[in-house]
């Protein structure tokens, strides 16, 4: 068993670098840039099924980056309303501030000029509006980042009801090309390290059931690994929202906050057990903790999907209607997912022994003790 | 449930009797009040900081520190007087013990919540806008929920060493989310008149309190054994 379990190691290792190998050359040769740039609202409501649509509309970012503070101007414009109307108390419903967006009825007939906009008081104000008015908060990231000046643009179809996106707004579409590709390694660890964290659950209810150590032992390591994941996802996440965003970091943003505490939840996970001397009280205890430390699980994974917590421009990557990951991205993200989680299993192999050498180690020290 | 109300009914007598946390929870609601007022001062009476924004910012404050200092009172009092084990002894479930302690806390707790809302619209000559009763039903609904996390990690920190360094370690980030800021925004909603706007953070704090009323219930029984 001892001998199975180190051959299981080793060959993940192997696996995971390889994989991790593959993964970068993927991510730079194979999978492609996401859509930027400008398209016209002709280019964009041709690619509409009219049909379906009472109103149709098109809504881009303009930037002047040379302004002293990047976000000094934002200008929304808006093509192609024929119901203009209706769409504000649509736009009124889901809070937009009226205050500093404008529209005004354009030409339909030659689908040209468009327009008009305003100057938003301050940035968390915009990002709230954009956030609202995306549904799901992909597009905020368009009409923040200071990169280009026209930074992007999402179709918004109105079918008297309610507000959607069409297909042109979505995943795929982003103002920081380049920097897209560290997704490919934010992602998998985020992944990498909710599944940690779920060994961690895991391995603390079996110990409180069995009392066998080892559930600990595999509990305490999970959570060591989970860290390690969890600094990876909160670090390589700035790097990119710097690009897309053009800030580090947003604390008006559900998503990285609901991470941050997540982290700060394990490092508190770890914090308890150093406070505990006596080998079974450390394991009873940190175990109840491990269970309660698993609630910031869903509340970061879920915190740009469900509804109290809804506020957040974090791109969705599973499970979403307009789910645009192309088929390329797609087949890279999976592997660098299957990377990542066989160098998880890996660590926790590597560490779960490293722990019962140190308890094998505590245990001969004791004995030497007594004997003495 | 019998025996969880004799325990809290306990505690309370306790208290009573020495009127020790009571004396310190209203030096303790008044100086933190006070430290907002100073803190804020220049703020207020520029115009920065609304009132209505400050308030609801500086009452889930107070309430949430008030609710780390009471709930960790409650054990390492217990521990202290060496009373935890006669306690343990006795012949009733570990979850009554669990709800009693919960209870007990929450009764401290809530009145310094009542202390705080008071001291706070005293110094500040604030009026909450006449949404005082919605406030303290706030207050109670978030305290629930506060007290009903925190006498499970109360009862976690009270095993170690640094206790009183690592209750707030280990309940700040599990109270961030859960209580402090959807209680926030439905005090700033009430305070516009509006708490009808608050339905989906006043579900989601009492569906936390759920969650953790069943976690500490059935794993209550673990912390305190040994």
């Amino acid at each position: 068993m001892m001998m199975d379990r180190r051959k299981l190691g080793t060959i993940l290792l192997v696996v995971s670098v390889v994989l991790m190998l593959v993964t970068v050359y993927l991510a730079i040769f194979f999978a492609p840039l996401p859509q930027t740039g400008v398209k016209s609202a002709g280019e964009i409501l041709s690619s509409v099924d009219e049909s379906r649509l009472q109103v149709a509309g098109f809504v881009s970012a303009v930037y002047d980056r040379n302004q002293s503070h990047v976000y000094d101007r934002v200008v929304f414009s808006i093509a192609d309303f024929r119901d203009y109307q209706r769409y504000l108390q649509a736009a009124a419903a889901n809070h937009l501030d009226q205050q500093w967006w404008t529209v005004r009825p354009i030409d339909v007939e030659s689908r040209s000029g468009g327009l008009v906009g305003g100057q938003g008081p301050d940035i968390g104000q915009r990002i709230v509006a954009g956030a609202n008015l995306s549904v799901n908060g992909i597009v905020a990231s368009h009409m923040i980042a200071p990169n280009s000046n026209v930074t992007g643009f999402s179709l918004l179809s109105y079918n008297g009801d309610e507000i959607a996106f069409g297909p042109v707004g979505g995943f795929g579409l982003m103002t920081a090309p380049v920097a897209q590709k560290i997704f490919y390694f934010h992602m998998p660890s985020a992944w990498a390290c909710y599944l940690s964290f779920g060994v961690t659950l895991v391995g603390s209810a079996l110990f409180l059931k069995t009392r066998d150590h080892k559930y600990d032992r595999v509990a305490y390591s999970s959570a060591e690994i989970g860290i390690v994941f969890a600094t990876i996802a909160i670090t390589t996440g700035p790097v990119w929202a710097k690009q897309e965003w053009g800030v580090y970091w947003r604390w008006d943003d559900m998503k990285l906050v609901t991470t941050f505490v997540l982290w700060l939840v394990y490092i508190g996970y770890l914090s308890l057990r150093a406070a505990i001397s006596e080998p079974s009280t450390k394991a009873r205890v940190s175990a109840v903790y491990g269970i309660l430390s698993f609630i910031t699980v869903p509340m970061s994974f879920l915190s740009s999907r469900v509804a109290p917590l809804l506020q957040s421009s974090h791109p969705q990557v599973i499970a979403t209607s307009s789910g645009s990951l192309s088929p390329q991205a797609g087949m890279t993200i999976g592997i660098a997912v299957i990377a990542f989680t066989a160098l998880f299993i890996t660590m926790l192999i590597k560490r779960v022994e490293i722990a019962e050498a140190e308890e094998e180690l505590e245990e001969l020290k004791r004995k030497i003790g007594e004997e003495e | 449930m019998r025996a969880a109300l004799i325990i809290a009914a306990k505690d309370l007598k306790v208290e009573l009797r020495s009127k020790e946390m009571l004396s310190a929870m209203f030096l303790f609601s008044l100086l933190i009040v006070l430290a907002f007022r100073f803190g804020f001062s220049n703020a207020v009476s520029s115009g920065a900081v609304g009132l209505p924004e400050l308030a609801s910012s500086a009452l889930w404050i107070c309430f949430s520190f008030a609710a780390i200092l009471g709930m960790y009172t409650s054990f390492a009092k217990e521990k202290d007087r060496e009373t935890l084990d006669g306690l343990l002894l006795a012949p009733v479930d570990r979850s009554e013990l669990y709800l009693g302690k919960a209870l007990s806390s929450l009764v401290v707790v809530f009145f310094v919540d009542l202390l705080s809302i008071a001291f706070f619209g005293l110094f500040f000559s604030f009026d909450y806008n006449g949404q005082t009763l919605a406030i303290v039903a706030l207050a109670l609904l978030g305290s629930v929920t506060l007290v009903l996390v925190g006498t499970l990690v109360a009862a976690i920190s009270v095993n170690t060493r640094a206790r009183e360094v690592l209750l707030p370690i280990l309940l700040i980030p599990l109270i961030a989310f859960s209580v402090i800021v959807p209680s926030v925004t439905a005090t700033k909603n009430a305070m516009a008149g509006g708490i009808g706007d608050s339905v989906q953070q006043i579900e989601s704090v009492a569906a936390f309190a759920a969650i953790f009323a069943v976690l500490g219930y059935l794993t209550f029984d673990f912390v305190l054994e040994g």
